[in-house]
């Protein structure tokens, strides 16, 4: 019976690579397998194309999409709920404790170690909510991803890049508002030390396409690597449970390698964990010193 | 930045892009949903979270601005009194000196007025003491006439007691005293 179904699974011949793709993809349905299944697939509403100028724009609600909204969900309750608590907690004249307490350690952590680290002093606390906002976004947003039956919208290029144009946004219109705009100016054409007069100026104006490009390449970087990590890491996890459907048709090792996987799966999954937490200190923390360089510049 | 992104996204739609494939639908989501989350939890959730610590650390800025300029204030008044201290102590070194002059100069007076009377007194003295020998000297003179004419007279019998022989005999005792 067994062997025949495992015969039945093998004569299909899995694609893990599709398999893969299938589940880091976007998707205009999201999917109940296994325990769930009799759910079914909850096809999300298809709306038409809206045409803005020369561009096509889709904005029918995706499986990111839904994530998304659900992260910015558990965000806003978790930190409303930690604000309400603690108002509570100090109102009975007493410390905070519990959950509370560690969410507002872990506030204050992004807010003083990212956001005014990066930032700088005088600056930091007035861009440390969009710090802290991107911080824990991207974070509940890359634990999705770990959740059964969850998706990481920060596996997505279209999300990470928006998220990083919000950054680069942040870090250009920040130099303008601190720099003025003579000063903003500097930072594409700069001051060329050593030279005076009409050289100096034809260096500036040769600069100026470098310094452009290196604008860019900070949100540029910023996406691609968010999105690489969290794409890869379960690019990984999938790779592996795929390996259970190479092999599922051998007689008795596939026992050995379903539980030997399994294991390799859940170290995966504790290093996505860490990952997760990483990706979003490293978007954060970027994001804020980038800013603080612009705003130091001169 | 933007535009590229856009124009490669479009340009890749069904392109079979895979996972690189970019929904500029989903960038639009993502703002939406980020700047409503942003806005909110500026709005209802970091206040709450970072009212107590931004409280503190105002409270440990302004405190520490008020140690600063306590501290300069103290040292501004350490200066004034040290300063006080100098000219106080240089006025006292005055005042002493000046005591210690008047001192030495009273201290002279009395002594000169003590060495004045002194000798005022001795003179006094020496002159009593003069002219007491010189009465005593007299008496002595007038007794010893007495006694020489009483004696002279009782030995001669005579009637020398008369002013002639008085004053021979004084003249010659005058002359006994000038030999002395």
């Amino acid at each position: 019976m067994i062997q025949e179904h495992a015969q039945e699974q093998a004569q299909e011949s899995v694609n893990v690579g599709e398999i893969v793709l299938h589940h880091t993809a976007d998707a205009s349905e999201i999917e109940f397998d296994l325990i769930f299944t009799h759910l079914g697939p909850y096809h999300l509403p298809h709306w038409n194309d809206i045409h803005v100028g020369g561009l096509t724009l889709n904005l029918s609600p995706t499986k990111h999409v839904v994530f998304m909204l659900i992260a910015a969900f558990l965000v806003f309750v978790s930190m409303w709920v930690t604000g309400r608590m603690l108002k509570a907690q100090r109102a009975d004249q007493g410390a905070p404790r519990g959950f509370a307490n560690a969410m507002e350690a872990f506030v204050l952590f992004v807010r003083d170690d990212i956001a005014i680290a990066g930032v700088g002093k005088e600056m930091g606390a007035k861009y440390a909510p969009f710090i802290m906002s991107i911080f824990f976004f991207i974070l509940y947003s890359n634990l999705l991803g770990l959740v059964p039956y969850g998706a990481s919208p920060t596996g997505n290029l279209a999300i990470t890049a928006a998220l990083a144009i919000l950054s680069f946004l942040a870090i250009e219109i920040g130099g303008m508002m601190k720099l003025g705009m003579g000063g903003y100016m500097r930072t594409i054409f700069p001051k060329v030390p050593g030279m005076t007069g009409a050289p100096a100026m034809a260096m500036s104006m040769a600069m100026a396409p470098i310094e452009v490009l290196g604008k860019l390449v900070k949100p540029f970087a910023l996406a691609v690597r968010l999105f690489g990590n969290m794409t890869a890491g379960h690019f990984v996890i999938l790779s592996l449970f795929g390996i259970i459907f190479l092999f599922g048709q051998l007689e008795i090792w596939r026992w050995a390698i379903g539980f030997a996987t399994a294991g390799l799966v859940t170290l995966i999954m504790m290093l996505e964990l860490f990952i997760a937490f990483l990706q979003a200190y490293v978007f954060a923390l970027l994001t804020a010193t980038f800013i603080g360089l612009m705003q130091h510049e001169h | 930045m933007l535009f590229s992104l856009v124009m490669l996204a479009t340009s890749s739609e069904e392109g079979g892009l895979g996972p690189f494939a970019v929904n500029p639908g989903l960038m639009i989501w993502t703002w939406l949903v980020f700047i409503t989350l942003f806005l909110l939890l500026r709005r209802f959730a970091w206040p709450a979270i970072l009212s107590a610590t931004e409280a503190r650390e105002k409270k440990i800025a302004d405190q520490l601005a008020e140690a600063e300029r306590l501290n300069a204030e103290a040292a501004t008044s350490l200066e004034e009194h040290k300063k006080l201290l100098a000219g106080s102590k240089e006025e006292a070194q005055t005042l002493i000196a000046d005591a210690k002059q008047l001192a030495d100069k009273e201290r002279d007076q009395i002594l000169s007025r003590a060495r004045e009377e002194q000798e005022q007194m001795l003179d006094r003295a020496k002159r009593e003491i003069d002219a007491e020998r010189d009465r005593a000297l007299t008496e002595l003179r007038k007794v010893a006439v007495e006694l020489s004419l009483a004696a002279a007279s009782k030995l001669v019998e005579q009637n020398l007691d008369d002013d002639s022989n008085r004053k021979f005999v004084a003249d010659y005792l005058d002359s006994l005293g000038e030999r002395n």
